[in-house]
């Protein structure tokens, strides 16, 4: 049976001054080494959810278990936790606090205890990884939006997270700078990185994630293999998502007889030309 | 981006190191001040200009330009030591004006020449550290001299919020003249006073986000990060020295 890193189990919460739970009763669970997309309308809990998991916000009822283990909200209790689980904020704006790449990146692991030296190395290999190095020296306020997103990525993953959540990492980037946020993610998984994902993008959650989790009005609707997820329009209407463009185009070849539904349902376009 | 903060960037003296040029600027700045000796002074406006257009490579436009900007202030400063009125004619001009004169004494002209020299010498030595020495090398430099963290803390948030709240400012705006809340004096005002109160608002959200990220990186209450800056050359240390000597042998037994 394979490990549950993260379970949420019936999670209350609400925003100070609101008459409105923004959780009202989310149950969830992710396995290790999964990608999970987390998709649903604005205000569905997401973000929430997320700030949840890394501690930020504690909620009012129900529990967060990493690794099997009660999250707790002592000091200690919440470094441990977030030197495992790393949150990569929708807006970098609201993340980059220092006024120089080196230093902004440095502050995770430094957190950490990491001596300076191993830490110089480790920003060194970050930077590299992630194509920082061309605009390394520059100050974080004169970086493009896309620059920005990649310094706060390499923040989180510097500090060697098992869980990265992403809060819509590819909004508002231009599509040089969304396959460059892909290919890192790619690689985040490759190396054994649970990454959980908030998105609106259909086509990419299709393709990329192992389960999918539809969240509307603070719970999860449900939650489940793409495939199975994305099939079922009555909750794509609720959550004001759309069908997958290969899954509609597959299934309209296949309604006009160009296709047989048979073996595994593509994935992505490359995978339906294939097909055809 | 601020002018002079993207200079200080693009200097070519921006890798040197930020304790020497500390040294340098803050030991021309006193001996200016402390002295009040002219020649000094000239020496350190000379020197830095030479340091920042010549080695620094910022185009002379711009260090005119920021030279002016105290000078318009001195100017109108001194004013009172250069121009006085009085019925008594004063020994270094004096202009009648019916009953009266616009006059001054040649020892309150001197007064104020010195001031306005001295105090554009000192500016010099404190331009000469902003236009080549990133903040976060400055605020490394405080720290090491043991100034309070809260306090060097604080200088480099307020530093980063500067630029997203002029950012904000900037788009807020834009925004308004798109629709054309700058049509008159009147409208302009209003759009300004809700620009003002909105930057509040989202000033105040946008602090809070930022703590939570710091707190979601295990922030202790300590920002820890790696110094920029590189090392100090010896050479470079012995020409600071002897400048500095150089530079209060003048303005003790200069002028």
């Amino acid at each position: 049976m394979e490990e549950i890193i993260l379970e949420a189990r019936n999670l209350y919460f609400s925003y100070e001054l609101s008459d409105k739970h923004s959780l009202q009763g989310l149950n969830v669970k992710v396995k290790k080494g999964e990608k999970v997309a987390f998709m649903g309308a604005n205000g569905s809990g997401k973000s929430t959810f997320f700030l949840c998991c890394n501690g930020i916000y504690q909620p009012q009822k129900g529990e967060i278990y990493f690794k099997g283990e009660k999250i707790g909200y002592s000091k200690k209790e919440l470094l441990a936790l977030r030197s495992h689980v790393g949150i990569v904020f929708q807006d970098p704006d609201n993340q980059l606090f220092s006024a120089s790449v080196k230093q902004e990146i440095s502050f995770g692991i430094l957190n950490l205890g990491v001596d300076k030296i191993t830490a110089e190395k480790e920003v060194q290999a970050v930077m590299e990884r992630l194509e920082i190095m061309p605009f390394q020296d520059r100050p974080v306020h004169a970086l493009s939006g896309g620059q920005k997103k990649l310094v706060s990525i390499a923040d989180i993953l510097i500090m060697h997270p098992d869980i990265i959540l992403l809060d819509e990492p590819v909004a508002s980037l231009d599509p040089k700078h969304t396959s460059l946020v892909y290919r890192i993610i790619d690689q985040m998984t490759e190396q054994g990185i649970t990454v959980i994902m908030a998105t609106h993008d259909v086509d990419y959650a299709y393709a990329w994630a192992d389960e999918v989790v539809l969240m509307h009005e603070g719970v999860a609707l449900c939650q489940g293999k793409p495939e199975d997820i994305f099939r079922n329009k009555e909750l794509l209407r609720k959550t004001n998502l759309e069908e997958p463009t290969v899954l509609r185009l597959y299934d309209r070849l296949c309604e006009k007889g160009m296709l047989k539904r048979e073996g595994n349902i593509p994935k992505t376009l490359d995978e339906l030309e294939h097909l055809i | 981006m601020i002018l002079i903060d993207s200079l200080s960037y693009s200097s070519k003296l921006r890798y040197k190191n930020p304790e020497e040029k500390f040294v340098f600027a803050m030991s021309s700045l006193v001996i200016c001040v402390a002295t009040k000796s002219i020649l000094a002074a000239l020496t350190a406006l000379i020197i830095n200009g030479w340091l920042i257009i010549r080695k620094g490579g910022i185009p002379l436009s711009y260090y005119v330009k920021y030279l002016l900007v105290p000078l318009v202030f001195l100017f109108f400063s001194t004013l009172i030591l250069l121009v006085n009125i009085s019925k008594i004619p004063l020994d270094a001009y004096a202009i009648p004006i019916g009953e009266y004169y616009l006059t001054s004494s040649l020892s309150d002209m001197y007064r104020g020449i010195g001031l306005i020299v001295t105090a554009l010498g000192a500016v010099s030595c404190l331009y000469f550290l902003a236009m080549n020495t990133p903040m976060t090398e400055i605020c490394e430099v405080l720290k090491r001299m043991h100034c309070p963290t809260l306090f060097i803390e604080l200088m480099l948030l307020t530093y980063r919020f500067i630029f997203i709240l002029l950012e904000v400012a900037s788009a807020i705006l834009t925004a308004q003249k798109s629709r054309l809340g700058n049509r008159d004096f009147r409208t302009s005002l209003d759009s300004f006073g809700k620009m003002v109160s909105i930057l509040f608002i989202r000033s105040l959200k946008k602090s809070t986000h930022l703590y939570d990220a710091m707190e979601s990186r295990c922030y202790n209450g300590e920002l820890n990060v790696l110094r920029d800056g590189s090392r100090s050359v010896c050479k470079e240390i012995v020409w600071i020295v002897l400048y500095e000597m150089v530079l209060l042998g003048i303005a003790v037994f200069g002028f």
